[in-house]
């Protein structure tokens, strides 16, 4: 087990500088997610940990050696990619078994490590089976099998759960998460997917565009977002981001400037029910153009201003398209950003 | 909410008649009626004088008079012939040598040449050339170097050098093996472009995968690359083999004034075949010949699919 620190750390391919000198400190035995849209530089980040990319800049720090020029095998890192990299013409043992290829254990050893990672990850029944012949949510369990036969310092995970439908990915997700119960161990683990950073982080990095723009734990991040993109990005369906101009109620401007207003649209009641935040908080009114009722709740979609906002109504109210709706929003739930910065202003 | 309701699912056009023939019938239809014309061609092209030769082996028609049927006679007088055992040693010989020099060249220049970003694709045009050069053409270039000096360039060299000469196609024992370097020449593009088409195949992630276990560039190459590139190697050896075993092009023009010379000892089956018909019109005998040759190569291919197969 190891920590794992980030400093300064940049990536130029050619001229372009694709992640400016960030840093980061993952404690030991942390659950960090990376996440961010395609191209932000969190695949990128996690591949320089491992070594398949060279650094530019900055120093990448595992436990106290500097591994700038380490190879990756010297890094004692274990790594699980996104299309599982696991070798067909070998069986689900050998594939494990291959995680052990350089290190100094006598036969025995090497066998029962392998079983055991085997028996951990449910994969005793086939351990003598080719991948071929395995489901996706299996052959990724043989991915996180011949990660851990290693026992490495720290694991990185690359958007392993992406090639999964969404059954297997939620059932993947806790198993990743008991796992790292379990074992204790270090994980830098990238997705795009907020509800995986979400659900399995200790602590959430959210990036964009080569730049940390907020790190913390995911109820700090989904509670103070410090601007529109991680507003917007964590969270679902995402937060609605309105012109204060157009919100009818008591919420006052940054002094004089424009400014955004950000409700979740959890947090936005639609109907006549919530009248305890009417006249206080927001206050927005709209034809509805699409309802989706989910079973618990009813997502209700209506436009205000010419803009779709979200809100949220009972699973029994289902209000037919086109007719007018008014939603409130509590003024404690209500997010404002600088309509010109679009960064975080303290909230009310 | 608008709910779709019973009335939705009732057609609003009339209701069009079944057609006669079901759309499987019909498919297959229109797939048969696009194969007609090939299939017609293989069978009247390809298929009917492939059995017809079967037939004439067991006849003694020389083109001019009527085919009689002599039973195994053909056969009979061609095992007992020393020249066609000299031939048949000889087209092994190409085969059993070409095939593995063949392959390991060509994939140790696709494996380095995968890796080579700098004028990448013009090396690989260079590699490729001698692929579309008429094999005639390159024959008698080879022929060439093969001389004595000045024409020899290789003689040439080895004069400069201060080394004896080699006498190349003029020897029993050099003969065939400077031949089979051309035809290895020649047939190296292919082989390349194949096996580094091979290479582009396999994902990056399996070699990232296999770093950062710390495996090594060897223990990569022998348990991931090689292994994954069964398929390809599969498809090479067949391919290069058969090549071998219908090698003529090469030796025909490269021993012109003694085809397969000196003394036979570069004489393959092939050509063997050529002067049985063309030179001595026993196309009996030739077609015989052809017999064994399509046995060869059916039994040959046949044991490399089996070896190579995949046991999964």
């Amino acid at each position: 087990m190891a920590t794992i620190s980030l400093k300064k750390l940049t990536k130029i391919y050619g001229k372009a500088e694709v992640i400016h000198g960030i840093d980061l400190d993952i404690a030991d035995g942390e659950f960090v997610v990376f996440v961010g849209p395609s191209g932000c530089g969190k695949s990128t980040t996690l591949r320089m940990i491992a070594g398949l990319e060279e650094v530019s800049g900055g120093e990448i720090r595992i436990g106290d050696r500097v591994v700038n020029e380490l190879d990756p095998k010297s890094r004692n890192i274990a790594m699980v990619f996104q299309n599982y990299a696991i070798y067909p013409h070998m069986t689900v043992r050998e594939n494990i078994a291959i995680g052990l290829y350089t290190q100094k254990l006598d036969k025995d050893e090497k066998a029962k490590r392998v079983e055991n990672a085997a028996q951990l990850l449910g994969l005793t029944d086939f351990i003598d089976r080719r991948p071929a012949a395995l489901s996706g949510g299996q052959r990724q369990r043989v991915a996180m099998g011949r990660a851990m036969v290693r026992e490495p310092a720290a694991f990185l995970f690359d958007e392993p759960l992406s090639n999964l439908d969404a059954q297997l990915r939620a059932q993947m997700r806790i198993e990743i998460k008991a796992l790292h119960q379990r074992l204790g161990s270090t994980i830098a683990y990238v997705t795009h997917d907020q509800v995986e950073a979400m659900t399995m982080a200790d602590r959430i990095v959210v990036m964009k565009g080569g730049h940390i723009l907020q790190q913390g734990r995911p109820m700090d991040i989904y509670s103070n977002p410090v601007d529109v993109f991680t507003a917007r990005f964590i969270g679902t369906p995402s937060m609605n981001i309105i012109a204060s101009e157009y919100a009818s109620g008591a919420v006052s401007g940054n002094g004089g400037s424009p400014i955004l207003l950000g409700v979740r649209p959890q947090d936005l009641h639609v109907g006549t029910t919530t009248d305890v935040g009417a006249g206080t908080g927001l206050s927005l009114s709209g034809p509805v153009t699409a309802v989706e009722p989910l079973g618990p709740e009813t997502l209700v979609h209506f436009r205000v201003s010419g803009e779709t906002v979200i809100g949220t109504a009972p699973a029994t109210e289902i209000p037919p398209v086109g007719t007018e709706v008014t939603a409130h929003a509590d003024p404690a739930q209500l997010h404002r950003f600088d309509a010109e910065t679009e960064k975080a202003l303290e909230s009310l | 909410m608008v709910h779709p309701t019973s009335s939705d699912t009732v057609p609003t056009h009339p209701v069009q008649p079944a057609p006669r023939l079901s759309m499987r019938a019909r498919s297959a239809l229109w797939v048969w009626s696009f194969l007609a014309i090939p299939v017609l061609f293989y069978c009247v092209i390809r298929f009917y004088p492939t059995f017809n030769a079967f037939w004439l082996s067991l006849t003694d028609w020389d083109l001019m008079s009527e085919a009689e049927f002599i039973g195994f006679e053909n056969y009979r007088r061609m095992f007992a012939d020393p020249n066609f055992w000299q031939t048949f040693r000889n087209t092994f010989e190409y085969l059993i040598y070409g095939t593995p020099i063949s392959l390991l060249i060509a994939f140790i220049i696709a494996y380095y040449l995968d890796k080579v970003r700098f004028a990448h694709n013009f090396l690989r045009a260079l590699y490729f050339l001698p692929y579309i050069t008429t094999a005639a053409a390159m024959a008698w270039v080879w022929r060439w170097f093969y001389q004595p000096p000045p024409t020899g360039l290789i003689n040439g060299a080895l004069g400069e050098l201060g080394f004896g000469q080699i006498e190349f196609l003029g020897s029993t024992t050099n003969a065939l093996p400077s031949i089979m370097v051309t035809a290895i020449w020649a047939g190296l593009g292919f082989q390349i472009i194949i096996f580094m088409a091979g290479l582009r195949a396999i994902p990056d992630t399996y070699y990232e995968a296999a770093r950062i276990d710390g495996l090594g560039d060897w223990a990569i190459l022998r348990k991931i690359t090689l292994p994954l590139l069964k398929p390809t190697t599969v498809f090479l050896v067949v391919f290069i083999s058969i090549a071998f075993l219908r090698i003529f092009d090469q030796v025909y023009n490269m021993t012109t004034n003694d085809p397969g010379g000196p003394l036979g000892t570069t004489k393959p089956l092939v050509l063997m075949i050529y002067e049985t018909a063309f030179s001595s019109y026993d196309m009996g005998y030739a077609a015989a010949q052809t017999v064994v040759l399509f046995t060869i190569l059916l039994v040959v291919s046949l044991l490399q699919l089996w070896i190579l197969r995949d046991r999964a």
